[in-house]
């Protein structure tokens, strides 16, 4: 009977054991969706009718912007490649936080944005490309998806989970060197060796994260706070939270210290334009990696590209 | 100019795929062991996965042809290992030498896809279901899109995510409860287990259906 005891009780040891093996990393996966953070919609309650339509062609933007926008992309980038989970995942710059945010003052641009003119800033920085007019269609579609996601969040408050979990600073300043090998461990198999991404069937489906391809020295991505504060929280995608903070403030500093598409606001000069718009220690523009000056225009692809032969107008239409 | 950067970048990404094609001698030597087998006691590897790579998806036994030689490579220096535990493939890739697992990494990598023979079985609120999985993820749940690393049209990204178009769906749907229920699979299975534990059966089930439908050029409805 003792014996017998005995027995159950160091089953059930091994049980709990196993138990909390297994639920560890199903705990640690489950940050997919961060607990406590406001639940958008699905895309089944989108309404139908016509403003339906246009919600769900802003969806299909925001997934796929070189089909459905390609007039003002001018990279490889989608929206959704850093605004996960197509802007619904709280911790990967949420649309629906984002859209009870504005309007706003920025000091980027030093006035009061509107939620559109924020938009602007994407195409012309992010993607790399050109900027549609105020009340076109691609920025209507859209703000009414994001306007969609937000249903029945306050505004003139800051939504839970906007933006990236903010990161401390790190023990030893970010490391270039370091961050090398963190990307060769834990990136390189997805955004490939070189940092510009890879494809399938045509489609790219891993996003470049430099080169002529990825977003410019005007992104918010730019700066190696934002990027570490991604990175810690989503990267690799589905394995969010795995990286050390210390590894990803050295990724970052990697990532963001290499060749990228100029900074639109360029004004004639490398030294100038980082006086101006780079005065940030989690800035490298301006900075020699590698024996070259980053956003030297001789060694760095022009802004605003988009494919020559794209139409003045979107094709695909609701 | 920038552009001599771009062109570098572009030869580096030529250099690496070459390695991946295979050269004719390594494919020759692939097709033998692939046919012959390296032992007379021993099955070969064409006598469940057929010559034509084709597998026989009605049992689970997995499509080799369409996948890169990259992968096929690992996966049986996985099992040959032990890193990737499976009682029928361990001894057989444990047969093999090295240069020999390339070589038949490389054969199955040269083959061109087959259709898939049989007719989906699955209903048709299965397959969107599973469409809807594949392309868009599910947010409450937490999954990610599959297309996300398996490409929208499922033909997969080098030797990092295997080409799902096509493949048997019982294998599909083996290697998915492998992971739900926690078991890495191999070395590189983080990914996928994490993906997995998001899903329910009735997910499983439809996913199943839905890559083995694909024919690689359109996985989404017009």
């Amino acid at each position: 009977m003792k014996r017998n005891g005995i027995w159950k009780i160091a089953a059930l040891v091994l049980l709990a054991a196993d138990v909390g093996t297994v639920t560890a990393w199903k705990i640690s996966s489950l940050f997919t969706v961060r607990p406590g953070s406001f639940q958008p919609p699905s895309d089944s309650a989108i309404p139908a009718g016509k403003f339906g339509d246009v919600v769900r062609f802003g969806e299909q933007i925001f997934r796929d912007p070189g089909t459905y926008a390609r007039q003002f992309v001018g990279n490889q980038l989608r929206c959704s490649n850093c605004h996960l989970e197509a802007g619904r995942l709280g911790g990967a710059a949420p649309m629906w936080a984002a859209y009870t945010a504005y309007p706003a003052y920025r000091s980027k641009n030093g006035h009061v944005n509107s939620f559109e003119e924020r938009l602007q800033g994407c195409f012309r920085y992010s993607m790399n490309g050109k900027v549609p007019k105020l009340g076109d269609p691609v920025l209507v579609a859209l703000e009414s998806y994001s306007y969609f996601l937000a249903k029945g969040l306050p505004t003139g408050e800051t939504a839970p989970g906007r933006g990236f979990p903010a990161l401390p600073k790190p023990a030893l300043p970010p490391d270039y060197g370091r961050g090398a090998q963190v990307y060769a461990q834990n990136c390189a198999s997805c955004h490939g060796a070189e940092g510009l991404g890879q494809s399938s069937g045509g489609q790219v489906v891993f996003p470049p994260l430099w080169g002529p391809q990825s977003y410019n020295w005007g992104a918010g991505m730019t700066s190696i706070k934002n990027a570490a504060e991604f990175i810690q929280a989503n990267m690799p995608l589905g394995l969010g939270g795995t990286l050390s903070p210390q590894q990803s403030w050295d990724v970052a500093a990697f990532i963001d210290s290499q060749v990228r598409p100029q900074d639109p606001r360029f004004n004639g000069g490398v030294e100038q334009t980082r006086k101006k718009y780079h005065d940030s220690e989690y800035s490298m523009y301006g900075r020699t990696v590698n024996g070259a000056v980053l956003g030297d225009p001789d060694l760095t692809p022009p802004a605003g590209t988009v494919p020559p032969e794209a139409p003045e107008r979107a094709e695909a239409r609701p | 100019m920038w552009t001599g950067l771009a062109v570098g970048s572009l030869l580096a990404g030529l250099s690496q795929l070459a390695p991946a094609i295979g050269d004719q001698p390594s494919i020759t030597t692939g097709y033998r062991i692939a046919v012959n087998g390296v032992s007379p006691e021993r099955a070969s590897c064409a006598s469940c996965h057929q010559q034509n790579g084709a597998g026989q998806p009605d049992v689970g036994i997995p499509r080799l042809a369409g996948l890169s030689s990259s992968y096929i490579a690992a996966q049986l220096e996985y099992f040959a290992t032990g890193a990737r535990k499976d009682p029928v493939m361990s001894p057989y890739a444990a047969m093999l030498t090295p240069v020999q697992r390339q070589a038949v990494a490389d054969y199955f990598a040269s083959l061109p896809v087959p259709r898939q023979p049989d007719l989906i079985q699955a209903r048709e609120s299965t397959l969107d279901r599973g469409r809807t999985l594949f392309l868009d993820g599910d947010y409450h749940s937490g999954l990610l899109s599959c297309s996300q690393c398996h490409g929208r049209t499922g033909l997969g990204v080098s030797d990092f995510s295997p080409r799902l178009a096509g493949q048997s769906a019982d294998y599909v749907a083996q290697k998915l409860e492998q992971w739900e229920s926690g078991d890495l699979r191999d070395p590189k299975g983080s990914f996928m287990r994490a993906e997995a534990s998001h899903l329910t059966q009735s997910d499983i089930a439809a996913l199943a259906a839905f890559v083995s439908s694909l024919g690689g050029k359109e996985a989404g409805k017009p």
